[in-house]
């Protein structure tokens, strides 16, 4: 596996779960060509550039596809980023006077969306995860019987404690109670083999740039064919339908206003390719180094994991706290003495750390990813170790 | 200039709603065997349309509309135009 180059090419980089690093050579190479050779804006004119830029974003599009299980790619949209796609599919579905259920482990990029809608007049309803971040659908099920609920919104897996939600009996609950299931998949896709037609949620926002292994600034979001979503954003969309006042109905069209991300899309779709081919194997990487990880973490005296237990499946981040160090101390020790990149704090998940007994000082966070060795695992853990005696 | 003037040709000259349809068109097209050229959408077709349209040789039109039924993807517009 590859090495980052540059000045931080000694770094033990453990921050995957913020942002994946270094980027595949593929998704490299997708980017440059994108600013080098697909110079057009794609869906404006036809001339032979704007018309090659198009069919890449086209092919891109349905890579993405194709690796998420979305049987029709005109319903999986780009995105600039997966907080953008919470908004859509958040403020595009509620209205004011609808009752929703939401799990206690959400991002802020549902929460805040959130509470703005609360604000006028949206009523939410929090089911609390248990200690390991997981939510009951026993307990989701008996709040969405309790009242009329118009959507029940859960994450797929946690960036905090990287607990994977059983999203499949969460749809089954949503749909027997006639409301729709949101899903934000920021944490999951890439690193689970997520597939959307078997999950049936109704929207589904990804994350470009952490699992999935695409440059930043990009996003995906499905939308379930049958599901009607106002558009957040109205604008140019090219083509003859300039001719309206009115945005069109048509998807991807009508949730893609403006000129997009092309290098970001392009760069995304040949990350899409690249997991179709390698994503078993890199999942499979991923999980040793996290059982090499999470033991070795359990054998340092005084650190508390958060989330499931070693031998439950998580994906690839391991959030811990010290009985005595805070971890905005021990991130910092991290990084300056030894080189480990890691994030200390909330995470922008207050809710999830109030779940699981965080709050107060949040913790450390440790995400391994594709060109992460065991020997990093071991750097990590030997500082750890140095650091708390 | 060529002395000899080329032979008109007919084309039927299909729409799409939006860019992706039109470039899902032309895969199933190729799919079935028929080639269609994407072109700038003629006004023929109405404003409603995305930029760009698929043209097949008319004696393909048949084909080529029974194919794209076949995969749900029928043009929004259709319109005979010579030469175009
Ligand atoms: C669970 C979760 N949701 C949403 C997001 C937002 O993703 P982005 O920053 O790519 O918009 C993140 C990012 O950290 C996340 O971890």
């Amino acid at each position: 596996m590859s090495r980052p180059e540059g000045p931080h090419s000694n770094m033990t980089y453990l921050d995957h779960a913020a942002t994946s690093w270094p980027k595949p050579a593929p998704v490299v190479d997708s980017v440059a060509r994108a600013l080098v050779e697909l110079g057009g804006n794609p869906g404006r004119g036809a001339h032979a550039l704007a018309l090659s830029t198009s069919r890449a974003v086209f092919e891109a599009r349905r890579t993405c596809s194709e690796l998420l299980g979305v049987a029709d790619s005109r319903s999986l949209l780009f995105q600039p980023s997966c907080t953008v796609a919470c908004n859509v599919m958040l403020k595009g579905t509620l209205r004011r006077g609808d009752r929703v259920v939401v799990g206690s482990m959400e991002h802020n990029a549902v929460v805040r969306p959130l509470a703005r809608l609360k604000a006028e007049g949206l009523k939410v309803e929090i089911v609390r995860a248990d200690s390991a971040g997981l939510i009951d659908p026993a307990d989701v099920e008996r709040v969405v019987r309790s009242g009329p609920t118009r959507a029940l919104i859960c994450q797929h897996a946690s960036n905090v404690t990287g607990t994977i939600q059983p999203l499949g009996d969460l749809a089954d609950i949503a749909h027997e109670n006639g409301a729709i299931l949101l899903v934000d998949g920021a944490q999951a896709a890439g690193h689970l083999s997520v597939d959307i037609d078997s999950i049936r949620p109704d929207g589904y926002a990804a994350s470009g740039h952490k699992g999935m292994l695409g440059p930043p600034g990009i996003g995906l979001l499905y939308l379930s064919p049958e599901l009607e979503v106002a558009e957040l954003i109205q604008g140019g969309t090219g083509g003859g339908s300039s001719a309206s006042s009115e945005m069109p109905s048509h998807r991807p069209d009508r949730y893609e206003a403006g000129s997009g991300n092309t290098p970001g899309m392009t760069g995304l779709g040949a990350a899409a390719g690249l997991l179709a081919e390698k994503g078993d194997s890199f999942r499979e990487h991923s999980s040793d180094l996290m059982r090499q990880l999470h033991e070795g973490v359990l054998d340092i005296a005084g650190f508390r994991v958060l989330g499931p237990p070693p031998e439950e499946p998580r994906v690839p981040l391991l959030s811990i706290v010290h009985k005595t160090i805070e971890p905005d101390r021990i991130a910092f020790l991290l990084d300056r003495d030894y080189s480990v990149a890691a994030r200390a704090g909330l995470h922008c998940a207050a809710w999830a750390h109030e779940s699981v007994g965080s709050l107060a000082g949040g913790a450390v966070r440790l995400s391994v990813g594709w060109t992460t060795q065991a020997k990093d695992v071991d750097r990590a853990l030997c500082a750890l170790r140095e650091i708390v005696s | 200039m060529s002395a000899v003037a080329a032979e008109r040709r007919t084309y039927l000259v299909l729409g799409f709603a939006t860019t992706h349809q039109a470039l899902d068109a032309e895969r199933v097209l190729l799919e079935c065997g028929v080639t269609a050229k994407l072109i700038p959408a003629p006004i023929e077709l109405g404003g409603a349309l995305c930029g760009i349209a698929l043209r097949v040789p008319a004696e393909k039109s048949e084909e080529a509309e029974n194919c794209l039924s076949r995969a749900s993807l029928p043009a929004e517009a259709t319109v005979r135009m010579e030469d175009y």
